[in-house]
């Protein structure tokens, strides 16, 4: 536990702490029998983002209850689930009894991954340990993980929500509620986000030695419906 | 040589521009020693964006009053300026003579540069191509003009700005006044003038299509306490110091 940074034992608490009520509220969207992306469930088979992992070594930093590392298990990954949270845990091993799969969970902050160098042909996220943890820490750490020529794909809130993102009625709005410059913590009482500015996204990628392949903002289709996003 | 009508149109708008201010503001931009970047003069010093320069074979690409080019060819680039617009090259070849300081001047659009391929280091555009341009046109022409492993540098208004700058409004406000998404070309009601902006997604798939490893994506901010911008009013020094009004790409051409 003293590994720990500040940030991690608070997102740790607050996970502990809300893991039951998300399963619950989210279980709809997120329970389903495709991978998917973001808070919109932009479905993988379209955006081909992964691509065929069969046979791979896959690790999901920040799984939840595992709903994707479920999913890629069942397409033939090697997968490995980790998670700040024990309490999302539990409900990860819960899905995967009901799934029939078994694969390893591990319990640790993704700031600091407790396995070995080079040992992943993928690193992804589906905002998880990318919008949960410090990338400072995070991008170095998949870095370390993958292969060479390793993939690592991560989907977060865009800097530009984040910017428009209102502390008040916690909705993002078509408005400026905060700095671009020197982004980094967004602080929001029990929890710590963290968001970057686009350029230090591609310096902080770059520096840990990754070539930038790809940048996808997927848009909702105009019906589109997220348990994420209801009107409270 | 067959012109776009939003390079025509544009280059009224240059014409008109080189009258009200870039004649006039020519001198003492290739009076600078320094190479600064943006409104706010940002030093390259500090950015280190371009490195050394000497002996490089550079092309501007919508150079203007080409004092970008002027300050590289002054650090010993071979150095070709283009631009679509008659005036601006003009104001440019009466500063190569009072400055003493010959370089090579081409009218053309960069959508359709008359040069042939594989034959520069270097690919600049400041506020140039790179936002008068479609992009889906001049990247291509980048790429096609630099050697393998040349660089293609550009400084743009960010995406944010424009996002926040409605056709009538004439300085970005707080508010997001236009769409994200579909955001390609602009066309002001106002001067004619049609811009060029794409989101950050889909410069990163157009610069990996036509070959390019993204290097640097550097967002300005602006120093403390700055003006608003004599000329160019679209955002005010606040605004900027927040937010980013610039943004400097830097990309290498795959060898």
């Amino acid at each position: 536990m003293s590994e720990l940074s500040a940030e991690a034992r608070k997102n740790r608490a607050h996970w502990d702490a809300t893991a039951d009520e998300y399963q619950a509220r989210h279980s709809q969207q997120l329970d389903v029998d495709e991978p998917v992306w973001g808070t919109w469930s932009a479905p993988e088979a379209e955006l081909q983002i992964l691509g065929r992992v069969a046979g791979l070594d896959v690790l999901e930093l920040g799984c939840g209850a595992a709903q994707w590392s479920i999913q890629l298990a069942k397409r033939g990954a090697r997968m490995v689930g980790l998670d700040n949270s024990e309490r999302q845990l539990d409900h990860a091993r819960r899905l995967m009894a009901q799934a029939g799969m078994d694969f390893p969970l591990v319990h640790a902050s993704a700031e600091r991954v407790p396995l070995p160098d080079a040992c992943f042909d993928v690193v992804f996220a589906d905002h998880g340990a990318f919008g949960w943890a410090d990338p400072y820490r995070v991008v170095p750490e998949a870095a370390r993980v993958l292969r060479p020529g390793g993939l690592l794909a991560f989907c977060i809130t865009s800097p530009v929500a984040s910017l428009c993102w209102s502390l008040e009625t916690d909705l993002q709005e078509p408005r400026l509620h905060r700095d671009y410059f020197g982004m980094h913590r967004l602080e929001d009482g029990d929890s710590v986000n963290f968001q970057l500015p686009y350029g230090e996204w591609i310096r902080l990628l770059r520096e840990s030695g990754f070539e930038i392949e790809d940048l996808v903002e997927p848009r909702p289709s105009a019906d589109a419906r997220s348990t994420y996003w209801e009107a409270s | 040589m067959s012109l776009s009508a939003h390079a025509r149109a544009n280059r009224e708008v240059w014409t008109r521009a080189n009258i009200e201010y870039t004649a006039g503001s020519a001198p003492q931009k290739w009076a600078q020693s320094e190479i600064t970047w943006g409104m706010w003069d940002l030093p390259e010093r500090e950015l280190d964006v371009l490195g050394d320069v000497n002996a490089k074979d550079v092309i501007e690409l919508g150079c203007g009053t080409a004092y970008v080019s002027a300050w590289l060819a002054r650090r010993g680039a071979r150095v070709v300026g283009v631009d679509v617009t008659p005036a601006q090259l003009e104001t440019a070849r009466a500063m190569q003579r009072e400055f003493g300081l010959e370089f090579s001047l081409v009218e053309a659009s960069a959508e359709d540069v008359p040069l042939p391929d594989e034959s520069f280091d270097l690919v600049l555009s400041e506020y140039g191509a790179s936002i008068w341009c479609d992009p889906y046109a001049w990247i291509p022409e980048a790429a096609r003009l630099l050697r393998p492993g040349g660089h293609l540098v550009f400084l743009k208004n960010s995406v944010l700005v424009m996002l926040c700058s409605g056709d009538e409004e004439e300085t970005a406000g707080e508010r997001l006044v236009r769409d994200h998404f579909g955001l390609h070309r602009i066309d002001w009601p106002d001067d004619g003038a049609v811009e060029f902006h794409l989101p950050h997604g889909k410069w990163i798939d157009l610069l990996r299509a036509e070959g390019f490893e993204i290097e640097r994506l550097i967002e300005l901010q602006a120093p403390a306490g700055v003006q608003m911008h004599e000329y160019y009013k679209f955002v005010s020094g606040e605004w900027a110091r927040r937010w980013p009004a610039e943004e400097l790409w830097v990309a290498r051409k795959r060898l």
